[in-house]
């Protein structure tokens, strides 16, 4: 009889790249109730819509909106602080413990750093709970506070995804966002406390299947992962609608700020583009705007300076 | 009347003596207020306008567009093409630092998408002179090429009678070792290319992104160029001169508070603590106990103990420990005497690109002296591309010669380079004692070599037992070199010296710890198996000693079985009272040990393995254990798992294949660990 290599997909909350990787072979000769491979198994289903919606695909080319990817952090947040949360006050928990790995895993303090990066100081006034995410946030409290051992579904469908795809989801969203090297905005990706993350995942493997759980309670654990994919799905598909509102970033060195940051303010009449749209079309209140913005325009103010420099020094000299 | 004329011709003369202008003082006044006005619309019309149409100018363009790659690279007087099959925009990054490496080197490349030119032009490359396309090519997916180099693969699939014959090429590959297609788009390239008949100038070049790929990239490229200037005949451009990357700064008069003396990170780290500790911050723990391990024999193990109280540092059995090392002062004195140069000068690296990140090679300003003993590594042999930078240095035609011969790709350099460097472990010191006539500049060398890098140890205590102390087991590297010279080992030598008291004074080892995932299992019930031979025993001690704590605490603790191996019981049965005190006590349920030159027939951990198989695999297959493997990599790793893979089979009724995965089944449910180096 011989064995078929399966690819084992990892489970990720995002995605991996949509290839399959390699981990191991067939699970029919090894104990088939080991709760690592149940998982496995188990969401390989979810794992792949996950990897093959829009939002997703979108990213790996590339194509992420700034905008985007700051309400995806956000959103992150609010998920990694609700499940970092139930899991701190559940440390004791026999379903808990042997998992418990704060240092190596936690997520929440790089997270409020990167945010920090993209929203500024006052950032937790900035964001707020989504209603595509609510729902996930709000059952993983549920769950850490009626049925701990679900937690374990959580942390697994999260962690072990951020420790499969993660390196290559920075670089994409590096490239992408045109991220600085040293990693700022992208702490979340960064888990300075493992020094290997295929060593780490197979310790944390090796810890879930420790846990002293009969096998309905292991479906159960199962099922909440799937549960786990879809309310990442949600938040996806919640950003993917959001992002078709936002136009088309439009680079403007030369005016020092980006539409995108000027659609977040909603403010469309801050455009210069716009404003000067208006001026050539004869508008009066624009063309005193656009003044203004091309007043605060340093280039301007310099040939503005120059201009008025030459002609005091005409009016001097004709005076004297 | 006569007044009033007076009055004018008064005014008037003036007005003749002030020079005429051209247009009168008012009409340039309006003029420029004109002017300006002018400019001002203009620029407030000129902006909106060009957007919008930007767009649709667009759509018609490609096809007036240039798509030849040769002749763009004739018209820019390019040599060197490099194209980038990149989907995350890595590849497109070092294709564009390959461009601008060329011109370190005399010539002039460009970097290219494939999507947008006509890849069969590659056929005619040759009409550029000393021309080469370079490849980096990233694999995306199941082994597929990224989005831009799709065509391109098409293409190069398609064309079975094309001859690229006179196409110098090379290649650098992007993928990541935990996709099952590593690297196919790079290998493909780099195959299908010498099918056609192209001329590979530079071996493939391979990036793991799982592991470093920029190290990766970084490697190939050092040796790349060097083979490329050998090929084609260039010297490295500006005549004599290479192209520094940093500029030489002496103080005269500097502070000396500001200067570095061995910290790693902010100044006077070592003076002042601070935690938390860490590889840019560590902590200097005191040595309390070093002593010798082994009872005879000519070898030195050791075990060193860490002081690591008020520090706030917490360790888990398990963890690695890395500390900071110092160079021989004795080495670093040679190599000061044999540059001739003063040690003690202050000085400053500073990057000559500003707009990189490393403002200085290794913590500036601090003296030479400073950095050859704290901040490079002067013991490994030198890399090509330091020789290769070296080789002007030497005076002797015949010397240099052979310098850049052993840094060029050529067979006979790479054969002479394996020989006479590495086969003979010359390391610099040595190279510039046998070639007398290589006197390179201290600070060009201090460029050149690689930084001192930290040395990890497994911990050999357990924090349950000992919270404040870290132990240390290693052994001391020392040997013979063929060219009759002592190479000793850096960290090992350094740490044999740190005694627990010198003269009084306690001996610090700047230190850090690291996590691992080598742990114990969670449940103290769960059997432990053990396998650790020579110093690979390091975190096994602590471990049996973890196990001891629990079962002094009254837990029900599962099987501890170690297998241990050393050569002569009599002289390097490390640890003999500890292990014995805990086989007693019933801590370790099996205590196995090889002495594999006890006997004639040689004896090791694998064939103790094969000889208690039974119970083995009991524990392993009925009992849930968890296996741990700590020591060599090369051999007795894959010994180990070979005997367990026999065993497998053997008693698990498997095939081979059945067998291989099992075990490594029992290595991704995290089952069987492995803390191992070559």
């Amino acid at each position: 009889m011989t064995t078929k290599i399966k690819a084992e997909p990892k489970s990720s909350g995002v995605t991996n790249g949509g290839a399959r990787i390699v981990v191991d072979g067939d699970d029919e000769v090894l104990s088939p109730t080991d709760l690592s491979e149940m998982l496995a198994e188990g969401t390989k289903d979810s794992h792949d819509k996950a990897e093959n919606c829009q939002f997703v695909k979108d990213f790996l080319r590339g194509r992420i909106k700034r905008e985007l990817f700051k309400r995806g952090t956000a959103a992150l947040y609010f998920v990694y602080a609700a499940m970092e949360e139930e899991i701190e006050k559940n440390e004791d928990h026999p379903h808990i413990a042997p998992i418990y790995f704060p240092a190596e895993l936690h997520r929440r303090e790089a997270l409020a750093r990167d945010l920090e990066y993209f929203y500024g100081e006052d950032w937790e006034s900035q964001i707020s709970l989504s209603a595509g995410t609510k729902p996930y946030v709000d059952r993983i409290h549920e769950v850490g506070q009626r049925d701990p051992v679900l937690l374990v579904a959580h942390s697994y469908t999260r962690y072990m995804g951020d420790l499969s795809g993660g390196q290559i989801l920075k670089k994409v969203a590096q490239r992408a966002l045109k991220l600085s090297s040293t990693g700022e905005g992208l702490n979340f990706y960064q888990f300075e406390g493992i020094h290997s993350q295929k060593g780490f995942k197979q310790l944390y493997r090796s810890r879930m299947n420790e846990l002293e759980l009969d096998a309905e309670t292991k479906e159960r654990i199962v099922g909440e992962s799937n549960r786990a994919f879809s309310f990442n799905m949600m938040v996806f598909t919640e950003l993917e609608e959001i992002g078709k509102t936002i136009k088309e970033e439009v680079q403007d060195a030369g005016l020092g700020h980006s539409h995108a940051e000027i659609m977040e303010g909603g403010d469309i009449n801050k455009c210069p583009y716009y404003a000067a749209k208006m001026v050539a079309s004869g508008n009066p209140t624009y063309a005193c705007q656009l003044a203004m913005t091309l007043l605060t325009h340093p280039p301007c103010q310099w040939a503005l300076a120059a201009w008025v420099a030459l002609l005091a020094g005409f009016t001097a000299w004709y005076l004297l | 009347m006569a007044d009033m004329d007076a009055d004018t011709a008064a005014h008037t003369e003036p007005s003749v003596e002030e020079e005429e202008p051209f247009f009168s003082n008012l009409d340039l006044l309006l003029f420029s207020l004109i002017v300006g006005l002018v400019v001002y619309w203009y620029m407030s019309r000129k902006k909106p306008e060009p957007i919008p149409e930007f767009k649709k100018l667009d759509t018609p363009a490609p096809a007036a567009r240039d798509t030849s790659f040769i002749e763009k690279m004739k018209k820019t007087g390019k040599n060197i093409i490099v194209f980038y099959g990149s989907q995350t925009g890595t590849g497109e990054e070092f294709a564009n630092r390959l461009s601008k490496d060329a011109q370190r080197y005399g010539m002039k490349g460009m970097a290219a998408d494939p999507e947008e030119y006509e890849m069969a032009e590659l056929a005619r490359l040759s009409q550029i002179e000393n021309s080469l396309a370079i490849f980096c090519m990233a694999t995306y997916g199941e082994g597929d090429p990224t989005d831009n180099a799709q065509d391109f693969y098409d293409w190069l699939q398609e064309i079975d009678d094309e001859d690229l014959s006179g196409l110098n090429y090379t290649v650098f590959a992007l993928g990541n070792k935990t996709y099952e297609h590593y690297n196919a788009m790079g290998k493909y390239v780099d195959k299908r290319l010498e099918e056609l008949g192209a001329k590979r100038i530079f071996d493939l070049g391979l990036g793991d992104d799982d592991g470093n790929l920029e190290e990766d990239f970084v490697s190939w490229r050092e040796q790349f160029w060097p083979s490329v200037c050998e090929h084609f005949g260039v010297e490295a451009s500006g005549d004599d001169s290479s192209i520094r990357q940093y500029e030489l700064k002496e103080h005269t008069d500097l502070n000396m508070n500001k200067v570095y003396s061995g910290e790693m990170g902010r100044l006077k780290s070592f003076e002042v603590q601070k935690p938390p500790y860490d590889s840019k911050n560590p902590f200097l723990a005191p040595v309390t106990v070093n002593r010798k391990l082994n009872k005879a024999g000519d070898r030195h193990l050791m075990h060193v103990e860490l002081d690591i109280t008020g520090s706030k540092i917490r360790y888990d059995s398990g963890d690695h420990v890395a500390v900071f090392p110092t160079n021989d002062s004795a080495m670093v004195n040679k190599l000061g005497q044999i540059l001739g140069v003063d040690l003690d000068v202050v000085i400053s690296l500073n990057n000559l690109d500003e707009e990189s990140n490393k403002k200085h090679p290794f913590p500036c300003p601090t003296t030479y002296r400073t950095a050859l003993t704290h901040y490079l590594d002067i013991s490994q042999p030198p890399r090509t591309n330091v020789l290769y930078e070296l080789a002007q240095y030497a005076s002797d035609p015949k010397d240099q010669e052979n310098m850049r011969r052993m840094s060029s790709s050529s067979p006979e350099g790479k054969a002479l380079y394996h020989s006479w460097v590495q086969g003979a472990c010359r390391n610099i010191l040595a190279i510039l004692e046998d070639m007398p006539s290589l006197r390179p500049p201290v600070d060009h060398l201090c460029e050149l070599l690689p930084r001192l890098q930290a040395r990890y140890y497994s911990i050999a205590s357990s924090s349950k037992v000992h919270p404040d102390r870290i132990s240390i087991c290693a052994v001391v590297v020392e040997y013979e070199t063929p060219t009759g010279r002592t190479n000793k080992g850096v960290a090992t030598n350094w740490l044999k010296n740190k005694l627990a008291t010198d003269n009084g004074h306690k001996s610090t080892v700047p230190m850090f710890i690291r996590k691992s995932q080598f742990r114990l299992p969670f449940k103290a019930t769960n059997p432990v198996i053990m396998i650790g031979p020579g110093t690979g025993i390091a975190p096994f001690m602590g471990f049996i000693q973890e196990r001891g704590w629990l079962k002094e605490q009254g837990k029900e603790v599962g099987e501890t079985v170690l297998y241990f191996g050393c050569r002569y019981k009599n002289e390097d049965y490390i640890y003999q009272e500890e292990l014995e005190a805990a086989e007693k006590k019933g801590v370790l349920t099996q205590l196995n040990i090889a002495f594999s030159r006890d006997q004639e027939q040689k004896v090791y951990v694998q064939h103790l393995l094969k000889n208690s198989k039974e119970h083995l695999w009991k524990l392993i297959h009925s009992d849930n254990a968890h296996i741990y493997v700590c020591g060599d990599a090369k051999n007795m790793a894959k010994d180990v798992q070979t005997a367990l893979q026999d065993i497998a089979e053997e008693l698990g009724s498997m095939t081979r294949t059945q067998a291989t995965d099992y075990v490594k089944k029992l290595m991704t449910k995290g089952r069987y660990s492995q803390d191992v180096w070559t």
